[in-house]
């Protein structure tokens, strides 16, 4: 029997323990870093979609449900973390909601057997004129299924926001603006008038603020700003400079928090400026050489990636995921997330050694915590 | 002086310059020169040129999508001209992005090098349900059938279109692409073709297709 006084000297021995080990919970762990703190070592999360089909077999249900449903979103959100120890809880899994709530009509591939993630099937923009003239809903934050994320982010909040980050993502404007409207359409017109993109893409920063304004204040913990669709497969650095990075600037300077900006591809012709677009760090896949990154851009910048989400995490083999992690781990990064949505049918044991290896490896690989 | 006109035709694919492919294009018919050779000596070399300009980084694809758009002027003047099967690949091509994904750029560029080259092509458009590429395969009984995906969440679908045709069909060559794509999960899903781009692309389809009907 333990009485009081004795009960206290425990705690405050344990709390004693924690401050010299340093025992941060993901969240904090998460968090800290963005907010300049102290932290033990890399945390191992993503600010992309990460359910496994595993986790829709314990619920029971299918992965197109989850997407207009709060409650199925939220637990599916929380799985990951619950079953391979994930750091953060993101949501939602599909990238149509923000061209949802401008007024494009959502496939959810209802009849499709196999797994498929949702796609845009009607485009709101149908001529050169529309692109700056498209209405824009006064009452945008309120269509579609905003409120659905919002509800969710909460959700997850009470169920296991103490523990780890939540988070949530959009679309950087070029890439929304490659939903509401026919893709090649967009591409010709970026290099013949890019004034005119630029006027939508400066529409379409404004919807991102607003939205994500929304999702901060439904408690989100940080947002990613996920532009693929303006890799450097796709466009030059130059175009980049004139009409991509404009909008991103303006996007973290009107959305306060703890942003990632994420571009997919070969990003090192582009990651100075994407360093100077104001994000509080940055995403990166693969296929960026980080060396090269960080001779760029220095050491100052927080850059999270750089594992394979398909080839490693759901073809490769457990020991291919401990060397995909410890190589992004030697590269530099400031945390372990895999390139992209993890698709749903990597096995366990693969997420599960991505987290495992993080823990054990990460503080004596991590380049910021060796000085 | 037709040497000329095919230098123009070339420079006009690759400055994406349609009115100047229009007038070459319409000078070369004035001139009675094969439409064939017109074709394949002049807006070819010129996409061939783009292809190059685009591995170099020099282009992306704006500008290719605009080189395309000036050598498909060129194409609808020249194609009725030409004679029958003269020179053509002869080959059915079936090609789609398969569903879940709508992005079906690269899919189009090499549907125009399929085009130019004489191919019967049967182009399924984007965000193609699997079993419509098993369906059209049967019924056009085509050599080759071509499919893209730009995403990694849908290139997996493509392992099981692979799998029925060859079951159904396995003289029938298959052909995979898209940004995801690599030469390794071509070779373990059984596609007899991998295509990183457009160039590549038609030389492997006409490899392809020859080397079916020496067998055959």
């Amino acid at each position: 029997m333990i009485d009081a006084k004795k009960k206290d000297v425990l705690i405050r021995d344990s709390n004693k323990e924690r401050c010299v080990m340093l025992s941060l919970t993901p969240r904090e762990r998460v968090l800290n870093l963005f907010a300049g703190k102290e932290v033990d070592r890399p945390a191992c999360y993503s600010g992309m979609g990460n359910v496994t089909t595993a986790a829709l077999e314990e619920m029971g249900c299918k992965f197109q449900e989850l997407h207009g449903d709060a409650a199925k979103m939220a637990r599916a959100g929380a799985s990951s973390y619950r079953l391979f120890g994930y750091e953060s809880a993101v949501i939602p899994f599909d990238l149509c909601v923000e061209a949802e709530a401008l007024g494009c009509a959502m496939n959810p591939y209802d009849e499709v057997e196999q797994l498929l993630y949702p796609t845009i099937k009607e485009k709101i923009i149908h001529s050169e004129e529309e692109i700056t003239t498209f209405p824009i809903p006064a009452d945008l934050l309120e269509r579609g299924r905003i409120n659905v994320i919002c509800e969710a982010i909460r959700l997850l909040k009470q169920d296991v926001g103490q523990e780890v980050a939540v988070g949530t993502y959009l679309l950087g404007p070029f890439t929304l603006a490659g939903q509401l409207m026919d893709l090649n359409d967009l591409f010709k017109l970026t290099f013949k008038k890019p004034d005119k993109v630029n006027a939508m893409l400066d529409r379409l920063a404004d919807v991102q603020i607003g939205i994500g304004k929304k999702f901060y204040e439904a408690g989100a913990d940080y947002i990613s700003v996920r532009e693929m669709g303006a890799t450097t497969d796709v466009l030059s650095p130059k175009t980049f400079d004139k009409v991509i990075a404009p909008h991103l600037k303006k996007i973290f300077a009107g959305l306060p928090g703890n942003n990632i900006l994420h571009i997919c591809g070969g990003t090192n012709s582009v990651i100075k400026i994407m360093n100077e677009c104001g994000a509080g760090a940055l995403s990166i896949e693969f296929k960026n050489d980080m060396v090269k990154t960080r001779t760029e851009i220095g050491s100052g910048p927080l850059v999270f990636g750089q594992v394979d989400a398909y080839n490693v995490l759901v073809t490769g083999k457990s020991d291919d995921v401990v060397k995909g992690v410890l190589a992004s781990l030697d590269a530099g990064v400031d945390a372990v997330w895999p390139g992209c949505d993890i698709w749903p049918t990597a096995p366990l044991e693969n997420l599960r050694a991505m987290v495992e290896t993080v823990k054990e490896h990460g503080a004596n690989r991590w380049a910021r915590k060796k000085g | 002086m037709s040497q000329a006109i095919l230098d123009q035709l070339k420079e006009g694919v690759v400055n994406y310059d349609e009115e100047a492919v229009i007038t070459a294009a319409n000078e070369a018919l004035a001139q009675e020169m094969d439409a064939h050779s017109a074709i394949f000596d002049g807006l070819v070399p010129g996409m061939v040129e783009v292809g190059r300009l685009y591995e170099e980084q020099e282009y992306f694809v704006p500008e290719m999508l605009m080189c395309a758009d000036a050598m498909y002027a060129g194409l609808n003047i020249l194609k009725p001209h030409m004679k029958k099967k003269e020179g053509s690949a002869n080959g059915v091509v079936v090609m789609g992005v398969v569903q879940g994904d709508v992005h079906d750029i690269g899919k189009n560029i090499v549907r125009m090098m399929f085009d130019a080259s004489g191919f019967e092509v049967h182009d399924l458009g984007r965000d193609v349900p699997l079993d419509k590429f098993v369906e059209e395969q049967l019924k056009t009984d085509s050599n080759l059938v071509c499919l893209s995906a730009m995403m990694t969440t849908t290139m997996v679908g493509m392992k099981e279109i692979i799998e029925k045709i060859k079951e159904k069909n396995p003289k029938c060559k298959i052909m995979i692409g898209g940004a995801p794509v690599t030469e390794d999960i071509a070779s373990r899903w059984g596609a007899d073709g991998y295509a990183r781009d457009a160039n590549n692309a038609l030389k492997d389809a006409i490899n392809m297709i020859s080397s079916l009907k020496s067998i055959s």
